[in-house]
């Protein structure tokens, strides 16, 4: 099935009205939540779809590189929220994922893996971006948490005359691989729990299984770079923001 | 600000010119300590008495700089405390905390944590110094109690050849044995090697015992200061006066 028009979204409502009608019978007090949220997805998926086809269209580098920032930008304050007790949350975000992910894709334009076309940078970066700000969150978070709760295990080493990073390091490295978590489960199931989304997105719509399966191992690999850049990047600035340049804790009180 | 005996000539080897401490706390300010000055000379033991709260361990911290002070000037032998790495500093002006945290691994990989050359002869006598079997090198340090744990923090801390150890309630979790086993190394290292100990307590059972210089703070306030014995059984302050009223005999 090519070719998927308007019309069948809208006869696959059905099955969200069928969703929508079990809930209301069984009492299952999500009808409010369900119905913002078929609503919400249309418009934003309609939305969103309208301005891919004119920023494909136009195939401004210009166009396309704003594009990106803003991801970036909407990353960065989604990861900032999740953390927002670390001192810099925002700029330790923003420079953890726009550093990791502007090198992945620079990377694969380098090897040319990928052309700079619209239709290659747009969704790999989302999926990118989208990694990368979890990743970002996860670790921050991780490393602010452990520092605070080993405040004496940090100032025991730091008044044995250890620098901050070798007073951290124990929980730097945990801090790394919370981040790193997601796509390292990720690609250990990957095709045997569940296809992932781009390959099923790809298959559907008409593309040979090996194809969709070569591009999802070049998604899995790129997600793999970027999101270790942003976690190691992440845990740096976050232990910096917790140190003064003296070697000194500081903890937001 | 005049020692209490004749080695006058001798230059300090920590001077504290009126320092302050003042932290922001949910938008008030809150001065912890107010206007100290003092001057600690080598190879002295040196307590600081007060209630808790006094802003003891506070003050003690500024000393190896694991805080800033936010007024005045500390000087270690001579040169302001910003004169020196921290690092380094910290390793001549070592630090005991009042709950001993042991790395989680080996007696042996503590000590080793400070100076990975060490000989197994140099840990061995390090062990024996603070009291401790030579046994203990290959035990995890969860199996140690509170008083060996902090045996093994003194070795630690001792194997940086330290010019002046601060230490924060140190028998507050010991037993009589392990108190007297750790004012003996004290008087030890200090007699002996000239170190200056610069101990906090809020009990003036334990100032006495240490014996030594003893400064009475109060409300981050140098209240007074004296002999041990002439402090305790003589204040000359009012302050000082109700405190050792509630605390000791
Ligand atoms: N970082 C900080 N922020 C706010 N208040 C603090 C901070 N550190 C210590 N205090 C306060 O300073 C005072 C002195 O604390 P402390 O030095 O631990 O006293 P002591 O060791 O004499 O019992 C206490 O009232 C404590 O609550
Ligand atoms: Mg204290």
């Amino acid at each position: 099935m090519t070719g998927v028009g308007i019309e069948n979204v809208l006869i696959s409502l059905i099955l969200a009205a069928v969703a929508l009608a079990i809930g209301f019978f069984w009492k299952i007090p999500v009808q409010k939540n369900m119905s913002i949220g078929i609503i919400r997805s249309f418009i934003q998926l309609i939305a969103v779809g309208y301005a891919l086809k004119y920023v494909f269209d136009l195939e401004s580098i210009w166009l396309i590189s704003a594009v990106i920032l803003v991801m970036i930008l909407v990353g960065s304050h989604a990861s900032y929220s999740m953390s927002k007790q670390v001192r810099g949350a925002f700029l330790i975000s923003f420079a953890a994922i726009g550093t990791g992910s502007l090198i992945t894709l620079c990377f694969m334009l380098i090897l040319k893996i990928i052309t700079f076309e619209a239709r290659f940078i747009i969704p790999l970066s989302g999926m990118i971006i989208s990694n990368a700000m979890n990743a970002a969150a996860l670790a921050i978070n991780r490393l602010s948490s452990d520092i605070k709760s080993n405040r004496l295990a940090v100032e025991t080493a730091l008044a044995l005359g250890k620098g901050k990073r070798e007073s951290c390091r124990r929980f730097q490295q945990q801090a790394v691989i919370a981040g790193m978590t997601s796509i390292l489960n990720f690609m250990k199931t990957v095709g045997i729990v569940a296809l992932p989304g781009a390959m099923t997105g790809m298959i559907l719509a008409g593309a040979e299984p090996l194809e969709a399966v070569f591009w999802q191992l070049i998604v899995a690999y790129m997600l793999l770079s970027s999101v270790t850049i942003s976690s190691i990047i992440a845990v740096e600035l976050t232990l910096t923001s917790h140190f003064t340049p003296h070697h000194q804790l500081k903890l937001k009180s | 600000m005049t020692g209490p005996d004749s080695a006058e000539p001798q230059n300090p080897i920590l001077r504290a010119e009126n320092i302050s401490l003042e932290v922001i706390n949910g938008g008030t300010r809150k001065n912890i300590i107010t206007d100290f000055s003092f001057d600690f000379y080598r190879g002295k033991i040196y307590n600081i008495l007060g209630p808790s709260g006094a802003g003891k361990s506070s003050l003690l911290r500024l000393f190896n700089r694991l805080d800033e002070a936010t007024g005045g000037k500390i000087s270690f032998n001579g040169k302001e405390l910003n004169q020196y790495n921290p690092c380094r500093l910290r390793r001549r002006v070592g630090y005991l905390f009042q709950i001993p945290y042991m790395f989680p691994a080996t007696v042996k990989d503590n000590l080793l944590y400070v100076d990975p050359s060490l000989s197994d002869d140099t840990i061995v006598s390090m062990l024996l110094e603070v009291n401790l079997e030579p046994d203990y090198l290959a035990s995890n340090v969860e199996v140690l109690s509170v008083g060996e744990k902090q045996r093994v923090a003194m070795a630690r801390l001792l194997i940086m050849k330290p010019e002046i150890i601060l230490l924060d309630e140190p028998t507050s979790a010991l037993d009589e044995k392990n108190s007297s086993l750790l004012l003996k190394l004290v008087k030890n290292k200090v007699s002996g090697d000239g170190i200056t100990a610069i101990i906090v307590t809020h009990d003036s059972r334990q100032a006495l015992m240490f014996d030594g210089e003893t400064l009475l703070i109060i409300k981050g306030k140098l209240v007074e200061h004296g002999p041990a014995k002439q402090l305790i059984s003589h204040p000359k302050t009012e302050s000082g006066r109700s405190f050792l009223k509630g605390s000791g005999e």
